[in-house]
């Protein structure tokens, strides 16, 4: 029951966010976090569950964004259209990636996935005609339901609910014997090939989902925007993808929701009057001390703490 | 037209000796503790920064300007690893956690470099040769620069494969580097090689950072560029076990850059070998030009 209260209220606590604020650069900036907490969710699926690591995320987040771009502004298609197109490229473009995950893994994999990366940004820069390369594409629609425009508020909304979803087709994952098979996996490949688990698919899996997740992050990202340049593709937002992935904690399902969000906020925290040189130095500086101190990361700490709140039994939430 | 060829021999193959330097920080590392290190590229930064402090903003003169921003780095390594890889292996962290708290600490060294330097890049003295300084040969021009690269890191080498095949201390490094757990039995210290690694690592992408300014400039590129994606690759192509190997696989890799550059397009440079160092992996992840043949 009382388990029941607290993700009520958790829910309510969300939904009800844009009734208190009218701010519109903080419900930016909330959106702007709930589309990093979707991609960090499908990073704390690749590396947490699946025991991948991609450090090319933010190639994936491109192909979602300028495919979604391309499809509603030069072919004229709905937005939704736009949507799974960039989610469809993506998934495609996880599958290939995942093919030198058979064979390489950690740093080498780490490599052939930031290689990913740095071609796909660069492929954003130099093909003009498709991406408007570093001048910008421009004149992206912004959410709208017939001829009404959402307003920042409604596509908070819209957002919170496309991150349950994915958290939830995650978690449903988790508990059928596709995750138990993906957690055997991560402990060891071999041994889970003898027991007559095909790795090879489950890698592809792995990486198609985490791929549509961050393809779906893109595509929402450039239609939140309207505008796409090729700074918010690089390798530093890659290398803070999995950064808010770690942070959020890899093991845990709310890591990426915990992730995502915190380090999105935490800049913008830090950038009170007078630090605003500072604050990206501090941000890192933070993280590394979270990495080095907390290194399960923050999701399972926060997770103990609702339990002490509300008196949990541990059996009760131990699928959490 | 042979003159052309020629001319991109010289310069692709010193640009990716360079490249092959900022590959030997990542050996050096994998050969002692099995983790890499993504600030890698931040020391060449580093070193290029301070050297340009130490040698334009307080006219030190080269040679002290050169051993002091070198000693600054190589206080670096060892504070990289006393902060960051001991914390981290003593709370249980793995690999996972070294590679994101590297990674935040490149990010950390290009704020901090904007803040104290501002993002323009400045112009490095013309310490090897300014850019009209060359000696023809047979109708080449090799500018100064280049052969100053290339003495450079001959010297480096040498003194390299000095230290690791000639004294004790480099003797101890490549036990360590083989099995750990016997040469800690042997009566090693491997907290002295591990030490010696990182020190290693950042000291040689330091100097290649300040080899590298003349061309990319005293500026961010040198520590957010891909140039440490370069870096990676060379050391990928020497199987990460081999200091040789490695500078031969940057070597190779400028090549490839330049003569691509000649032949198909500038804009696709990086995508072709790029390309190339994900064929590699997935072909050959032992490495092309290693003829060791050690454990991964």
């Amino acid at each position: 029951m009382k388990k029941l209260i607290f993700v009520v209220g958790a829910i309510l606590l969300i939904v009800l966010f844009p009734i208190f604020t009218n701010n519109s650069y903080h419900l930016y900036l909330m959106n702007r976090a709930l589309i990093h907490a979707i991609l960090a969710t499908g990073l704390v699926f690749l590396t947490g569950f699946a025991g991948q690591i991609s450090l090319g995320q933010a190639g994936f987040y491109a192909i979602g964004a300028y495919t979604s771009a391309y499809f509603t502004v030069k072919l004229g298609m709905p937005i939704t259209v736009g949507v799974i197109a960039g989610i469809v490229i993506s998934v495609v473009a996880g599958f290939l990636l995942s093919i030198p995950s058979f064979k390489l893994k950690a740093f080498f994999l780490s490599l052939v996935t930031i290689a990913f990366g740095q071609i796909v940004w660069m492929l954003v820069i130099n093909l003009t005609p498709i991406t408007g390369g570093p001048s910008g594409f421009f004149g992206i629609p912004f959410y709208s339901v017939g001829n009404n425009m959402l307003s920042f508020g409604q596509v908070f909304w819209l957002f919170g609910g496309l991150l349950f979803v994915s958290v939830f087709i995650m978690y449903r994952i988790k508990h059928s014997h596709f995750g138990r098979a993906m957690l055997a996996m991560n402990d060891d490949d071999v041994a889970t090939e003898t027991c007559g688990i095909s790795t090879k698919r489950l890698k592809m899996a792995a990486f198609g989902f985490s791929a549509g997740l961050a393809g779906l992050a893109g595509a929402l990202y450039a239609h939140l925007a309207g505008f796409l340049s090729p700074e918010p593709f690089t390798f530093f937002e890659s290398s803070n993808f999995v950064a808010m992935a770690v942070v959020g904690g890899l093991r845990h399902m709310s890591g990426g929701v915990v992730g995502g969000i915190g380090l999105t906020l935490l800049p913008e925290f830090l950038r009170f009057g007078g630090w605003e040189n500072y604050y990206l130095m501090v941000t890192s500086i933070i993280v590394i001390l979270i990495i080095i101190f907390v290194p399960m990361g923050l999701g399972p700490i926060l997770e103990s703490l609702f339990r002490k709140i509300f008196r949990l039994k541990r059996s009760n939430t131990k699928t959490l | 037209m042979l003159q052309d060829i020629l001319q991109n021999i010289v310069s692709g193959a010193s640009i990716g000796a360079t490249y092959g330097l900022v590959g030997l920080g990542v050996v050096f590392l994998w050969l002692t503790i099995s983790r890499i290190n993504f600030a890698n590229i931040s020391s060449a930064m580093l070193g290029a920064y301070l050297f340009y402090s130490f040698y334009t903003q307080l006219n030190l003169g080269f040679f002290i300007s050169f051993v002091l921003s070198i000693g600054v780095i190589a206080l670096y390594g060892l504070g990289l690893r006393v902060f960051i890889y001991e914390p981290i292996r003593k709370r249980g962290g793995g690999r996972l956690e070294f590679v994101v708290a590297t990674l935040m600490l490149c990010t950390f060294w290009l704020n901090l470099i904007i803040v104290v330097y501002g993002a323009l890049p400045k112009p490095f003295p013309p310490v090897f040769g300014g850019s009209n300084d060359f000696i023809s040969l047979g109708g080449i021009r090799i500018p100064s620069l280049y052969l100053n690269i290339y003495l450079v890191i001959a010297i480096l080498m040498v003194f390299i494969y000095f230290i690791l095949n000639k004294t004790l201390i480099g003797k101890s490094f490549r036990a360590a580097a083989q099995n750990r757990e016997a040469a800690a039995l042997m009566g090693i210290d491997v907290k002295v090689t591990t030490s010696l690694s990182f020190i290693m690592a950042t000291v040689v992408v330091g100097i290649a950072g300040i080899l590298l300014a003349p061309i990319y400039f005293v500026s961010l590129e040198l520590g957010g560029g891909s140039i440490g994606v370069k870096g990676f690759a060379s050391a990928v192509l020497g199987g990460l076990t081999n200091p040789y190997g490695t500078i031969l696989g940057g070597i190779s890799l400028g090549l490839l850059e330049n003569f691509s550059t000649l032949y198909i397009s500038s804009t696709y440079r990086d995508i072709i070998s790029f390309s190339v160092l994900v064929a590699v992996l997935i072909l050959k992840p032992s490495g092309i030009f290693n003829w060791k043949r050690k454990k991964i």
